[in-house]
């Protein structure tokens, strides 16, 4: 019985988590997606309404969903506190602060970070440019995570039924 | 007046200013800060250095030096971290921020068929520290004063850069605006509705539209407008009794102040020129003058003891001109109309 109790823990436990390693397949384009969007959106703030870039980062922050938003605000209350960060500070301390919490890898990081040390010093043109670049590279990054979730998400699923099967195998 | 833009400076130039002493602290005019040179400090129209550990030099040696990481977030928060929002103010080549005070920059400029776009890896910023001083031209509001109409009489107020022009037509505008006008028979007098174009936001400081000096409870301010086109629609749409522009000189700011004289409005204005002669090689100014568009001049200098007015009238001004001309008839009537120096504004230093 106990034994039947514990194959039982084993099996959900690998479900669990091979479903887990699934979902982060397929959380890391959506992501990437909600990122563009939110950079779209910036673009729109900046290049159309001219509008200051803490405003522009708190009203696009209302737009995305977590943990998207968190970043965006964290970025702006950090200008307005009197701790004296440059922009570039305190966008790359609110990208690394949500970053456990996002499906994304570190080369989007560095594309978001690379993004922070050029946005609010130049002038409209220079700024869609650089927003563009990112734009493109977080596409390309999309491309290559959407190919990554058609190969491994059902990977994932049925391999950690599989794993918790072969271990209760093993054990009994 | 340190304390005015303390918000606006990065935390490792803020300290060094609070450092230096209290007096200079509250003397303090302007700010000069340029990328990798001297700190240098302007106050009561002089010029220093300044040390670490705050102490004033007058020799650029062992002063502190502004690193480029320091100049970088200063321009990130003079222009709220948004320089692309700020594209008007870089060609004109600087910025006002909240309170008035006027950022100057100086880098590579960006030119576009030939005229200056914009300005890019700006190494130079210059903080002047804007400050009302109420009363200023308290001594000054009676000598102005149009009996007949009861109202000013257009002004041209002449002065090099950093006498307190802007101050005393800020201190102008609320005079009349409350009807201060300096007692006697004047004194029951109402106030007039004054209209104020503000080009470089410096005389009503505005932050989003609302005044943030106080520039009586009669003035309209068109923030931000070129003075021709700003003075023409307040003119249309305001129904002002008085104008006030600073720093006119360009053809269109003459076109619309001979309109607005016509217009039986009252006209006070300031130029860049060290005295009346000065202001006749200015072609703008000289045709204004000879016209009739302004009826006095004040000038105004620089004092250790404060700083001295001289109020003029125009006419005697033009007839003192054609005087010198090599066709002139009448000799010596220069000499019979110039006023002498009178009234000491104590305003302290004004910028």
């Amino acid at each position: 019985m106990l034994k039947l109790f514990g194959a039982l823990l084993i099996l959900f436990a690998g479900t669990m988590l091979g479903f887990q390693q699934a979902a982060r397949f397929a959380a890391r384009p959506r992501q990437l997606r909600q990122t563009a969007h939110a950079l779209q959106r910036l673009e729109t703030e900046i290049g159309y309404g001219h509008t200051p870039l803490p405003e522009a980062l708190t009203r696009t922050s209302a737009f995305v969903p977590a943990p998207l938003n968190r970043m965006l605000a964290l970025a702006s209350e950090g200008l307005a506190s009197d701790e004296g960060l440059s922009f570039r500070e305190s966008w790359e301390r609110a990208v690394r602060e949500i970053w456990g919490a996002t499906a994304m890898r570190s080369n989007e990081q560095a594309v978001l970070i690379r993004l922070g040390s050029t946005l609010g010093i130049s002038d409209r043109e220079d700024q869609l440019k650089h927003l563009k670049l990112a734009l493109i590279q977080l596409k390309a990054e999309e491309d290559s995570a959407r190919e990554d979730q058609a190969r491994y998400e059902t990977m994932w699923k049925s391999l950690g039924v599989l794993i918790a099967v072969l271990l209760v195998i093993l054990m009994v | 007046m340190l304390s005015r833009i303390t918000h606006l400076l990065p935390l490792e130039l803020k300290a060094i200013l609070e450092r230096l002493p209290a007096q200079v602290q509250e003397q303090l005019e302007e700010i000069r800060i340029r990328e990798g040179r001297p700190l240098e400090i302007g106050m009561g129209g002089q010029s220093r250095f300044a040390a670490n550990d705050g102490t004033l030099l007058t020799q650029a040696g062992g002063a502190y030096k502004p690193t480029a990481d320091l100049c970088r977030k200063l321009l990130e928060r003079m222009t709220n971290y948004s320089l692309y929002a700020m594209e008007e103010e870089l060609r004109r080549g600087f910025i006002t921020v909240a309170g008035g005070h006027r950022v100057g920059l100086a880098g590579r400029t960006i030119l576009d068929n030939g005229s200056v776009r914009g300005i890019r890896e700006i190494g130079a910023f210059n903080i002047r520290i804007a400050r009302e001083v109420p009363g200023s031209a308290a001594p000054l509001m009676p000598k102005l004063l149009d009996r007949s109409r009861k109202t000013v009489r257009s002004t041209l107020v002449l002065a090099p850069p950093q006498q307190g022009k802007t101050t005393l037509v800020r201190d102008i505008a609320r005079s009349v605006s409350y009807g201060l006008w300096g007692g006697g028979d004047a004194a029951s007098w109402p106030g007039r509705k004054v209209a104020i174009v503000d080009e470089r936001s410096e005389l009503a400081a505005c932050v989003r539209g609302i005044p943030t000096f106080d520039i009586g409870p009669r003035s309209d301010v068109m923030d931000a407008c070129p003075k021709a086109e700003g003075m023409m629609m307040l003119l249309r749409s305001m129904s002002p009794d008085v104008i006030i522009a600073d720093e006119i000189g360009r053809p269109e700011d003459g076109e619309a102040i001979r309109e607005a004289s016509h217009a039986g409005v009252s006209v006070i204005a300031t130029a860049h020129a060290y005295d009346a002669e000065d202001a006749r090689g200015r072609p703008v100014l000289r045709s204004l003058l000879e016209e009739g568009a302004f009826s006095l001049i004040v000038e105004l200098r620089r004092t250790p003891s404060g700083i001295m007015h001289r109020v003029l009238t125009a006419e005697a001004c033009v007839r003192g001109w054609a005087a010198r001309e090599p066709t002139a008839v009448v000799p010596r009537l220069a000499e019979d109309a110039a006023p002498l120096f009178s009234g000491l504004m104590r305003g302290d230093a004004m910028c």
